[in-house]
């Protein structure tokens, strides 16, 4: 557990420290929000039915574009390979990498939720809207740190990770989607949604977990 | 192999280590006894397959075949890794740390005990103690590689596994190099050089790859002759 809180700790720190990327991709975020805001005639329309992809889409490339940088500079800098020789757990230094960028990347999506509540005028801020997006952040998350893993040592890895990436967060997208439209009253009922995210997140997350190891040695 | 003296334990043992890249044999059936305290030179062309044992033996590369024991414990478990300290090419540091905080991170992670007060001894001896609060992005090859130094001893590790260690260090940091590490009487060193000239300071014995093969082991004959270190 000390070893886990020591590289969560020094995870955030040195997102902190280094934080080009996390802003970079707060910055898209605020941006694309801003944008589908102009976008749509609010005084007209129901924006309800646009909200679930605007969110997601948003979302998923801030992460995909921010959760790669960290691991980058570990590769770079040699210090994953300091982790790696170190009595620390292969499982503990993913777990760890995969918490820090889990709380960089809720706060980033928290504050565009409530950017999106403010400019579009509906009510984001629900705990069922805020348990879709944890969960659904946890499962893409996970899939993301494994897959910057893998292609750490690969020669044009910052194209790599978002064409791995997106083709296998296909259903994670669907049950978000249809979650986030269902919490927001688009359709009957949250569970079978919330059901896929869940599966989704214990998968990618347990499946990262067994591989890491793998992925981790050179 | 040469036979290590009956009474000095051993602290680096490897049997038969094999490592296999696809159909390429890169390291094979390596066996190694390090007296605990013997300062051994790992030497051989480019391409001998050194960095790769010294991967295998800090963990970083799993054998195809073969085991080892650091310390007396078995090579892939934690007690190993916490008996182990790596000295590489790269210094593996946090570059947007300082030096205090990258050995607070690192003695955190070694369960090092009294961790400040070890941290200032070590930074002392290496030079960085009054640099301790500055960005170690900006420092000079020369201070990254000793801060590396202090890195890989922070946990007073019983085995250094160094990778070229004189690499970027002008003089002053090889004297510092051999004096904390290279001659510290107890710490049993493995390390990969292309300084010939520079082993006599140092080494008590060398162990020579030719092709990924064995092909001279003298890591015990030192000790045999000079004794048990202190």
């Amino acid at each position: 557990m000390t070893s886990l809180t020591a590289v969560v700790a020094k995870d955030l720190r040195l997102a902190w420290r280094n934080r080009a990327a996390w802003l970079s991709a707060m910055a898209f975020s605020t941006i694309a929000v801003l944008t589908y805001s102009f976008a749509f005639d609010l005084a007209t329309g129901d924006v309800r039915p646009l909200l679930p992809g605007v969110l997601w889409t948003t979302f998923l490339f801030a992460g995909v574009f921010a959760a790669g940088q960290s691991f980058q500079e570990e590769v770079d800098d040699g210090t994953f390979d300091a982790l790696l020789f170190s009595p620390v757990g292969a499982t503990t230094i993913f777990l760890g990498k995969l918490t820090a960028n889990l709380i960089a990347l809720l706060i980033i999506e928290c504050s565009q939720l409530v950017l999106a509540t403010i400019l579009f005028d509906v009510g984001l801020l629900t705990p069922e809207l805020l348990g879709i997006v944890v969960i659904g952040t946890v499962g893409y998350v996970s899939l993301t740190t494994l897959l910057a893993t893998m292609g750490g040592h690969v020669r044009g890895r910052s194209v790599l990770l978002p064409v791995l990436s997106l083709p296998l967060l296909v259903p994670l997208l669907i049950g978000a989607v249809r979650a986030t439209g269902a919490s927001l009253g688009l359709e009957a009922g949250t569970a079978p949604w919330m059901l896929l995210l869940l599966v989704f997140a214990i998968w990618s997350t347990l499946a990262a977990v067994l591989l890491f190891p793998i992925a981790a040695e050179q | 192999m040469t036979a290590s003296p009956p009474d000095v334990p051993i602290a680096l043992e490897a049997t038969a280590l094999t490592r296999k890249y696809g159909g390429v044999t890169v390291v094979r059936d390596v066996d190694l006894a390090l007296p605990a305290g013997s300062k051994t030179a790992l030497l051989g062309s480019n391409g001998a397959g050194k960095t790769t044992l010294l991967k295998m033996l800090s963990r970083l590369l799993t054998p195809t075949s073969g085991s080892f024991r650091i310390d007396g414990h078995p090579g892939p478990s934690p007690e190993a890794a916490r008996a182990v300290g790596v000295l590489g090419h790269s210094p593996m540091l946090y570059e947007d740390f300082t030096p205090l905080e990258n050995l607070r991170f690192f003695a955190r992670i070694y369960d090092v005990a009294d961790a400040d007060a070890r941290i200032e001894e070590i930074l002392r001896q290496v030079g960085l103690w009054l640099r301790r609060h500055e960005p170690t992005a900006i420092f000079s090859r020369g201070y990254h590689q000793r801060l590396a130094l202090a890195r890989a001893l922070i946990h007073d590790p019983a085995v250094l596994l160094a990778d070229e260690p004189e690499t970027g260090l002008d003089p002053e940091g090889v004297a510092l190099l051999d004096e904390i590490a290279l001659a510290r009487p107890a710490l049993t060193v493995l390390a990969a050089t292309h300084r010939i000239d520079h082993i006599g300071a140092w080494a008590s014995g060398i162990v020579r790859l030719e092709r990924g093969r064995l092909v001279e082991d003298t890591s015990s004959v030192g000790l045999a002759t000079e004794g048990t270190p202190a």
